[in-house]
């Protein structure tokens, strides 16, 4: 059990920063970016092809991954989205555009795919990265990888820097006033065209990261984005949307329900049952959706620490 | 043996059969109705299920073989179907005739099932919130049936009993069934496009400009997204059962949301969002080409150094793009709705106003 729980820990971080990414992107752009899917697979790949030819560490290469995300984040936002917001397209107009992206980006990995195999001879249609991950100790005889713990600094650092930058710098203020009313903030001079291309990089950074991550965890595969992009936009749905700390939150819920519960499930019900694991994050996004929209961000924290922890008012 | 040609020609209008009917129905669903159909592989793969499904486990129960949930254990299934269809439906072509019909009502009559389940939270929802719930359901089902292994199979799948085998094996049969799939696809055609012109497809459109003005107007808004959903689900689902029938064996794994919901978007979007005749002809076009691709693939391989399947997803992706970018009416935008000519307008008014006058 601790083994699932250890996985399920690395796993949510992974989904956390993803799902976070699509929320940013949402937030400003109102775009529900379906071409997440490859930004997470693109740091899957990122990660895999530099450490396949240059060796040393998966980890080293992970920034990279992120960073590779966010370039293909502000690439959507110039090539695509800009010119839908600025002819005012609606949402599911933004949506099915985003999924064009995804296609063209999904051909790509697949012809980088192709390429590595002709000239390298690697095989980058089944990978397994957590071979290379080094092993921090043993807890009650279970070895843990190193994952567990770095994916979880990373989510940390992810956080406090967001927070830094949304409330204490110029810019994240900007991007909070923007998101807010976007026509107030133009008219108090900042530029929205910059607040929107921050938050693509920001989206397909985390995006990038998160599968970067991810990589260390799961076998490598061109399809590894579709398989992903469902428990990510649970993730971000449960969330609540409009809350980055939210999604984050969601991603934690996805993950750990996901895995952990499942297991749990698999011991009482009996070993069938493993395979429907996908199901999961499907229904706890259904029913979100379905009951409570606002998602977990929208749940009112204030009152409910001042009632646990204050014995009411 | 026939010509080359005449089997891409062939595979051509099977491909052009099917997506005409999928697209047709999410037409009317997204087109009409303004409801953002992302899970429209839900309603196809009930459709397939139903062929895979259904009608092989009537025929096993009449003539004795195994029909619980053996049936779909790939280690029966092969025998059995391959009994029914030389025993039971080779010599039989009436009764392969009612089979297949009764099978495409069942199917129908699932597809609207969930259909009318799908407008629970078509009601409660908008835009990309109703389109990402529907994508899960679509999603949830072909989980169920990739795994459940009473239904259909999971992975291995089931071997579909085969209604066109009466017509003969090979050539002939492959010429038949295709002429008979197009069939229905122009009969659905026909359907949809006189249902577009009816009220009731008017009061879909007055729906989709403006919810509130047409309930002013006196039209109910929760009936007519139901009936919507119900018969765009039926098709859908006949559009599977017949996919099933044609392509001879039915496995959840293959009806994945890329191809039978995002890939009708796509053909879509290129023809034309709320007109029936740009559907047919985005339909058309992709089709051919996709044929096209897949015949010559060896020919590609030579002039381009990626491989054609990766060409495929690049063309729909740029075509998706480039539509919302430059012509998000499509190739073929939407007429307004046929109306009364003009004059004719004026005659009524002018009779009634002189009806009045006498008054």
């Amino acid at each position: 059990m601790i083994d699932v729980l250890l996985t399920a820990i690395a796993y949510s971080s992974g989904l956390a920063l993803a799902a976070a990414g699509i929320t940013i992107i949402y937030m400003s752009t109102g775009t529900f970016n379906f071409a997440h899917a490859s930004f997470t697979a693109w740091g899957f790949y990122v990660v895999f092809s530099l450490f396949s030819l240059m060796k040393g560490s998966p980890y080293y290469y992970m920034i990279l991954g992120g960073l590779f995300g966010g370039v293909l984040g502000i690439a959507t936002y110039y090539i695509v989205n800009r010119w839908l917001l600025r002819a005012g397209a609606d949402m599911v107009t933004l949506m099915m555009s985003t999924l064009g992206v995804d296609l063209v980006l999904f051909a790509a990995i697949n012809i980088f795919a192709d390429y590595l195999t002709y000239t390298y001879h690697f095989n980058p249609r089944l990978f397994v990265l957590s071979s290379y991950d080094f092993k921090l100790g043993s807890l009650y005889g279970i070895p843990v990888s190193g994952i567990v713990l770095v994916s979880i600094i990373i989510v940390v650092i992810i956080i406090a820097i967001l927070q830094l930058f949304l409330t204490r710098t110029k810019m994240g203020i900007a991007m909070r006033a923007t998101i807010e009313n976007a026509m107030l903030a133009t008219v108090l001079g900042i530029n929205p065209e910059l607040i929107y291309v921050l938050s693509w990089f920001l989206g397909g950074f985390l995006g990038g990261l998160g599968g970067a991550i991810l990589s260390l965890l799961f076998t490598g595969t061109p399809n590894i984005g579709m398989l992903l992009i469902v428990p990510e936009f649970a993730a971000s749905i449960v969330g609540g949307l409009y809350s980055v700390f939210g999604s984050l939150l969601g991603g934690f819920l996805i993950g750990i329900s996901q895995k952990v519960g499942i297991a749990l499930l698999g011991k009482w019900l009996g070993g069938w049952i493993i395979v429907y694991e996908p199901l999961i994050p499907l229904l706890i996004m259904a029913v979100t959706l379905l009951i409570y929209p606002k998602g977990l961000g929208g749940l009112p924290w204030g009152k409910i620490y001042k009632r646990l922890f204050k014995g009411g008012e | 043996m026939l010509p080359p040609y005449v089997y891409l020609i062939l595979n051509i209008l099977v491909n052009f059969a099917v997506f005409l009917i999928v697209t047709l129905s999410l037409n009317l669903e997204t087109g009409y109705a303004g409801i953002p159909q992302f899970g429209r592989v839900l309603a196809v793969l009930a459709g397939a299920i139903v062929a895979g499904a259904v009608p092989g486990r009537l025929i096993a129960y009449y003539i004795g073989e195994k029909w619980g949930a053996e049936y779909a254990n790939h280690l029966y299934n092969f025998p059995i179907v391959d009994r029914i269809n030389r025993e039971i439906l080779a010599p039989n072509p009436l009764l392969s005739i009612g089979i297949l019909l009764f099978t495409l009502v069942v199917a129908a009559i699932f597809g609207g099932i969930l259909g009318y389940l799908s407008s629970y939270p078509a009601l409660r929802l908008k835009e990309a919130y109703l389109g990402i719930t529907l994508l899960a359901f679509g999603d949830a089902l072909q989980i169920i049936g990739k795994y459940w292994q009473p239904l259909v199979g999971a992975t291995m799948g089931v071997t579909v009993p085969d209604p066109y085998r009466c017509i003969g094996i090979g050539a002939e049969k492959t010429i038949g069934a295709t002429l008979i799939f197009l069939g229905f696809a122009i009969l659905i055609y026909l359907f949809v496009e006189s249902l577009g012109r009816s009220p009731f497809g008017r009061a879909l459109k007055a729906m989709r400009d403006s919810e509130v003005a047409a309930e002013v107007y006196g039209k109910n808004i929760v009936r007519l997204r139901g009936w919507a959903l119900i018969i765009g689900g039926a098709i859908a689902a006949v559009g599977g059962a017949l996919w099933a029938f044609y392509a001879g064996s039915m496995k959840a794994l293959t009806y994945d949301r890329l191809t039978w919901t995002f890939w009708p978007w796509a053909f879509m979007m290129l023809g034309g969002t709320g007109n029936n005749f740009g559907v047919f002809v985005g339909v058309l076009i992709f089709s051919t080409v996709r044929s096209l691709i897949y015949v010559y693939k060896h020919a590609l391989a030579t002039i381009i150094p990626i491989k054609p399947a990766w060409l495929e997803y690049i063309l729909v992706g740029l075509v998706i793009v480039l539509i919302s970018l430059f012509r998000p009416q499509g190739f073929i935008p939407e007429k307004p709705a046929l109306s009364v000519k003009r004059k004719e307008i004026e005659r009524i008014k002018e009779a009634i106003t002189s009806k009045k006058a006498e008054a």
